[in-house]
């Protein structure tokens, strides 16, 4: 079959929130529809039909459920293009990426938008249980009499809310308390966390300061940076803060509020099309999509060490590499999300490890060193803050500008995902 | 031999338990009566309560603890029968073993025998089993083993070894969270209203700080969370250790073996256990290739020590 | 920001109260709309020394102007067009009179007085000291008209930008320029296709674009047929995108200030259009400070954003190849460039400087394939920024000029629209004032 680039013209997002900050009543439409009309302004897309729009969120209202499609009929783009939701936990903007570079390879469109966004202040609550159970008993009830019988089941403490929790159904455990046993079976040290988060913060705050962000990010509600980066960062000041997960694990616990990300809302998108349809449109190409891969590991059942919740990543890499004829030091950038400061650490260990290599990962050593150098350049989710499904976006935009300022070269992203997920991808320019 | 075609009413033979209690005089030995119960229809609203209380997707398979409690008031009426050298209250359900030879559907008619076997003596008094069989057309599909104790003297010497610290629970863990009412919800799905489970004041008048969970809830629920895992035919065999105190917050081990898998659940915070066991799947002579993943499977799981800094 | 005195005294109540009491009583302008005619009623065409040039007459009709030679009793006429570049020697301006007296009588509300004039070249002293007469007529005049109604000048040293000249000061577009001179000089004016859009196929870049004046222009622009890029800062994005989403064009984030802005911007026209046509400095920031209380950090910014920005951007676009021939740079700069304003000494010396920077890279764009440069001195704007001076200093700035109000941004984009228009080619160097003659610095 013939197929064709799918190239990166380029992304928009909004900055993002700390939850219950400036984007407190802004709903996953508001922020989403934000961001497209964001990117309809930078790219001049008024009224244009583009092949489709694929985005998602992890927190979403059951009257979202097809709230891509009502943000694209609620922004600038025409009415005539065509949407649909995605899901995969964190993985989520990444994941519409390939979805949306994958057409565009096949020629089944020309151009489309891969987006994500979450919010964790205006989260859906649910009904309880119980009382889910008994309104939907009286409504299916046949006549007044068995309707009155089945309401009359309902009990005061079935009015209390269902209020989402942040935990894995099958484990139920938080992704931190995950995180913190992956933290502890790596042997990640405190100090080697907080480095990395002070990095983060310092690497953001010079990227704002030298407007790499001015044609990736548009302001909402007043709020024209990410609300979580602290310029001033710093390992001293890391070294402050208490464990915030896994405290049963008493001195052991490492991970803090500053070296984990925090709940934030935000949106993110990319704009994705043919060679030919940026060229019509008199659109430069910064980037092009090569290649992806996505893993899961069985962190259900699985080694409480290899098989952590969001290690996927470690083993999706290899996968993508092989088949890419590719090793780490062929890349000129890696941006590895940080969803837990230890959860980058204990990758970039895991492909060091050649025991761990040969058994889980079938390689013939380790898979070999990341060079810090060319790590999250330009800070990532511990100073950006983590929208669930908006970090793909906000990844996917920002290296494919870091290549097309670089003159070329070849860029890297790993995101891990709740339910075990992790997705992995090049980008090359 | 009683020979049912409908359970027996569990109501009036808690009453008749209640009531007769003091008659079981102890004895050296356990009636020979085998109960039977015929052809009886699974109700799919029924079916489906039971397995959302106990975690397990809707399905029309059977969960092996769900043929438990059908065969159940068998179990009762056994233990009621004036022969039965023990009063019913206050015996405690130790253990259970259920093998399963195949899955089992619901538009599937099932029969039911139980009979109570094997007095022997247990470091804390004395045990007895209650074998349940489950057969369709005459197939024997379900077998189950319960292990009864009534706590007395012993003539068995009570193994201190047993005490000694447990090893830390193997592979990844579950954090599971028990609602206080668990109790009333499983008792009401599986007719089992021991007042223990119900409320914390009914528990309070027998001893208990708190109501306490049914041990085949928990059994059920461990079980139910290797959904999409477990073959066909399977034996699952537990024990149950210390009572969980609702509401309760458990960490649940369910680690891969060679043959099955070993359980293993603990109070979150406390550690005490209260619940060990495994599943032992038999050598399936026409199992399937194993994908390549599960080839390059791991060696057990290492465990890095865990230092303790002072 | 409505004028709510403006509003009052065009109400019956209020403007019976307004005119016993002698107050002030400002119109309600004239402002275009798409699809209006030239003018809402015939206008009135002389010359002095003869008949008019049927050249002229031609341009009027062609823009769609009915055309009266004479004006009976009780005529009305909504425009006075008076050709005197005849005009030699101080008798000859007696013609003047009997034109614009009659004429003056009968104009409508809204009306416009124009006249033409040949500028002093040195030759001889008494056709100069006659000439320059001309803008002391005018300029009295335009003080004297009521309702609305303008005079201004247009120095015809080349006919070549007459016709667009005509078209912007009869209509609508010109509503808040009054008492104006104009030089018409030579220069490359071609008409466009279709004057209702005569910047189709233009690409233009308006800076400070998200709000104000800058978002007037864009979308002036925009509606004249241009392909907008409206920049403003990364912070005014949030507006920027509405403004950009609105008028079908692209935002840019670009600090105009920043060091790097001028390759930047350069980059982003190789990669995104086939050059620029049109640019309008318009990013401007106030600091205000009495000089005996300006922080050397007040000064700066307004240097670097207001002045040095334009300087170094033209300068990167004239060396480079992203600005097409025949383009059009319009900077804003303000009345307080040319009068003063107690508090301004900085953002004075960036609108005065601005002058100075038109007038005197006006021949270096004239090469760059008859490229022209101008500067917009806009009076008192009703804007975000006026709206937050007290009531009684803002009432006071409203009723200052001879239209007695406040103008609107629309206006300072009408003008700017014309000056970035292929019609206006033989503009070169000049500052237009957009300030109802504000009393202010004339």
């Amino acid at each position: 079959m013939n197929t064709r680039r799918a190239a990166i013209v380029g992304g928009n997002r909004i900055p993002f929130a700390r939850s219950n900050g400036p984007y407190a009543h802004a709903s996953n439409q508001d922020m989403l529809t934000a961001t497209l009309d964001g990117l309809v302004a930078r790219f001049g897309l008024q009224n244009e039909r583009l092949g489709e729009v694929a985005a998602g969120a992890v927190l979403k209202h059951s009257r979202d459920f097809n709230l891509t499609r009502e943000s694209v009929l609620g922004s600038r783009l025409s009415a005539e293009t065509p949407a649909y939701d995605v899901q995969q936990a964190c993985g989520t903007g990444l994941e519409t990426t390939i979805l949306v570079a994958n057409k565009i390879e096949l020629g089944q469109i020309e151009s489309g938008v891969a987006a994500g966004v979450d919010t964790t202040s205006d989260a859906p609550i649910a009904v309880n249980e119980d009382l889910r159970a008994v309104l939907l008993e009286a409504n299916r009830a046949k006549s007044v009499g068995a309707r009155l019988k089945a309401l009359a089941k309902i009990r005061p403490q079935q009015l209390v809310p269902s209020i989402p929790v942040n935990s894995e159904p099958r484990t139920g455990m938080s992704m931190g308390e995950h995180q913190a046993i992956t933290t502890i079976e790596w042997g990640i040290t405190r100090e080697a966390q907080d480095e990395l988060a002070a990095a983060s913060h310092q690497h953001l705050a010079a990227a704002y300061d030298r407007g790499f962000l001015d044609d990736l990010i548009t302001p909402y509600l007043g709020l024209s940076r990410d609300q979580n980066l602290r310029a001033d960062s710093s390992v001293e000041k890391l070294g402050k803060l208490s464990p915030a997960f896994g405290k049963a694990f008493g001195d052991e616990a490492t991970m803090t509020a500053g070296n984990s990300t925090p709940l934030t809302d935000g949106a993110a998108a990319v704009l994705l099309a043919s060679d030919e349809w940026a060229a019509q449109h008199k659109l430069p190409v910064l980037a092009y999509f090569v290649d992806a891969e996505t893993a899961a590991v069985d962190y259900v059942h699985g080694d409480r060490k290899e098989d952590g919740l969001l290690m996927a990543p470690v083993y999706a890499m290899p996968r993508l590499l092989q088949r890419n004829k590719l090793s780490f030091d062929d890349f000129d950038f890696i941006e590895i999300h940080e969803a837990f400061a230890g959860t980058v650490l204990a990758t970039l260990n895991a492909w060091e490890d050649d025991d761990f290599c040969r058994r889980r990962l079938g390689l013939d050593g380790a898979l070999g060193s990341v060079d810090r150098a060319k790590l999250n350049v330009n800070g990532s989710s511990l100073a950006a803050g983590h929208p669930f499904a908006a970090t793909g976006g906000r990844i996917v935009a920002s290296l494919a500008k870091m290549l097309h300022d670089n003159g070329g070269g070849r860029g890297l992203i790993s995101i891990c995902a709740a339910g075990g997920q992790g997705v992995v991808a090049i980008l090359e320019a | 031999m009683p020979s049912l075609t409908a359970p027996p009413s569990l109501l009036p033979l808690y009453l008749k338990a209640a009531a007769t209690g003091p008659l079981h005089r102890g004895g050296d030995s356990l009636p020979d009566s085998v109960y039977t119960l015929s052809d009886q229809r699974i109700d799919p609203a029924h079916l489906a309560a039971f397995q959302q209380v106990c975690g397990y997707r809707t399905s029309d398979v059977l969960p092996p603890t769900y043929l438990h409690i059908l065969a159940f008031p068998l179990s009762v009426a056994l233990m009621t029968e004036r022969e039965f050298p023990f009063p019913m209250v206050g015996m405690v359900h130790v253990a259970n073993s259920i093998t399963l030879a195949r899955a089992v559907r619901s538009a599937e008619q099932v029969s039911f025998t139980v009979r109570a076997a094997d007095l022997r003596p247990h470091p804390a008094g004395r045990q007895f089993d209650l074998l349940a069989e489950a057969t369709v057309d005459g197939e024997v599909v379900w077998t189950s083993r319960s292990t009864y104790l009534r706590r007395g003297k012993s003539t068995e010497k009570k193994d201190d070894a047993k005490r000694a610290e447990l090893e830390p629970q193997q592979g990844a863990v579950s954090v599971l969270r028990v609602p206080g009412d668990i109790g009333r919800r499983y008792g009401g799905v599986s007719g089992d209203r021991n007042p223990i489970h119900l409320h914390n004041l009914t528990a309070k008048a027998f001893g208990f700080p708190s109501a306490i969970a049914h041990g085949m809830w928990l059994k059920a629920r461990t079980l139910a969370a290797l959904e999409g895992r477990l073959p066909d035919a399977y034996t699952a065999e537990v024990a149950f250790k210390l009572p969980v105190l609702l509401p309760a917050t458990l960490s649940v081990s369910a680690a891969q073996q060679d043959d099955g898998w070993s359980l293993d659940v603990r109070g979150a915070k406390s550690g005490k256990p209260h619940l060990a066991g495994s599943v032992t799947v038999p050598a399936a002579p026409t199992s399937t290739p194993k994908d390549k993943a599960a080839a390059t499977k791991k060696a057990p799981a290492k465990r890095a020590p865990r230092k303790k800094t002072a | 920001m409505s004028d709510r005195y403006l509003n009052l005294v065009n109400s019956p109540l209020g403007s019976a109260v307004a005119s016993r009491v002698g107050l002030p009583q400002p119109a309600k302008l004239r402002r275009y709309a798409g699809g209006d005619p030239l003018l809402p009623g015939p206008a009135l065409l002389g010359a002095t020394g003869g008949k008019p040039a049927a050249a002229l007459r031609k341009l009027l009709t062609g823009a769609g102007a009915e055309v009266v030679d004479t004006l009976g009793e009780g005529e009305r006429v909504a425009a006075a067009v008076l050709d005197a570049r005849s005009v030699a020697a101080p008798a000859d301006l007696g013609a003047l009179r009997d034109f614009l007296a009659p004429a003056v009588k009968g104009l409508q509300a809204n009306g416009r007085v124009l006249v033409l004039g040949r500028l002093p070249d040195g030759k001889s002293v008494t056709a100069d000291a006659t000439r320059q007469a001309l803008d002391g007529i005018v300029r009295s005049l335009a003080k004297e008209l009521r309702r609305g109604a303008t005079a201004n000048l247009l120095w015809v040293e080349n006919e070549a930008s007459l016709g667009a000249a005509l078209r912007f000061f009869l209509s609508g577009k010109s509503a808040y320029v009054d008492g104006q001179p104009v030089v018409l000089g030579a220069g490359t004016a071609p008409d466009p296709t279709d004057w209702d859009q005569p910047l189709a196929g233009k690409t233009a870049l308006v800076t400070g674009a998200a709000r104000g004046i800058g978002a007037a222009i864009a979308g002036v622009l925009a509606r004249d047929g241009a392909k907008v890029i409206a920049a403003d800062l990364t912070q005014a994005g949030e507006t920027l995108a509405k403004v950009a989403n609105r008028l079908g064009g692209s935002a840019l984030h670009l600090d105009v200030a920043a060091a790097d802005a001028p390759p930047r911007l350069l980059d982003h026209l190789a990669a995104h259009t086939d050059g620029l046509d049109i640019l309008i400095h318009n990013a401007g920031i106030t600091r205000d400070k009495l000089m005996a209380n300006m922080k050397p950090e007040q000064w700066d910014s307004v240097l670097a954003v207001n002045l040095e920005s334009q300087l170094r951007i033209n300068d990167a676009l004239l060396g480079s190849d992203q600005l097409n021939p025949q383009a059009r740079v319009v900077c804003l700069s303000s009345t307080t460039g040319l009068s003063g304003n107690r508090g301004q000494t900085n953002y004075g010396a960036t609108k005065a400087g601005v002058i100075g920077l038109v007038r005197s890279s006006a021949a270096a764009f004239a090469k760059h394939g008859a490229s022209t440069i101008n500067a917009i001195a806009p009076g008192f704007i009703d804007t975000e920024m006026t709206a937050k001076m007290p009531l009684a200093t803002r009432e006071v700035a409203r009723r200052l000029s001879s239209l007695q109000q406040a103008g609107l941004p629309i206006d300072v984009a009408e003008a700017t629209a014309w000056l970035a228009s292929p019609g206006a080619g033989g503009v070169n160097g000049q500052v237009l004032r957009v300030c109802g003659q504000n009393l202010v610095g004339a």
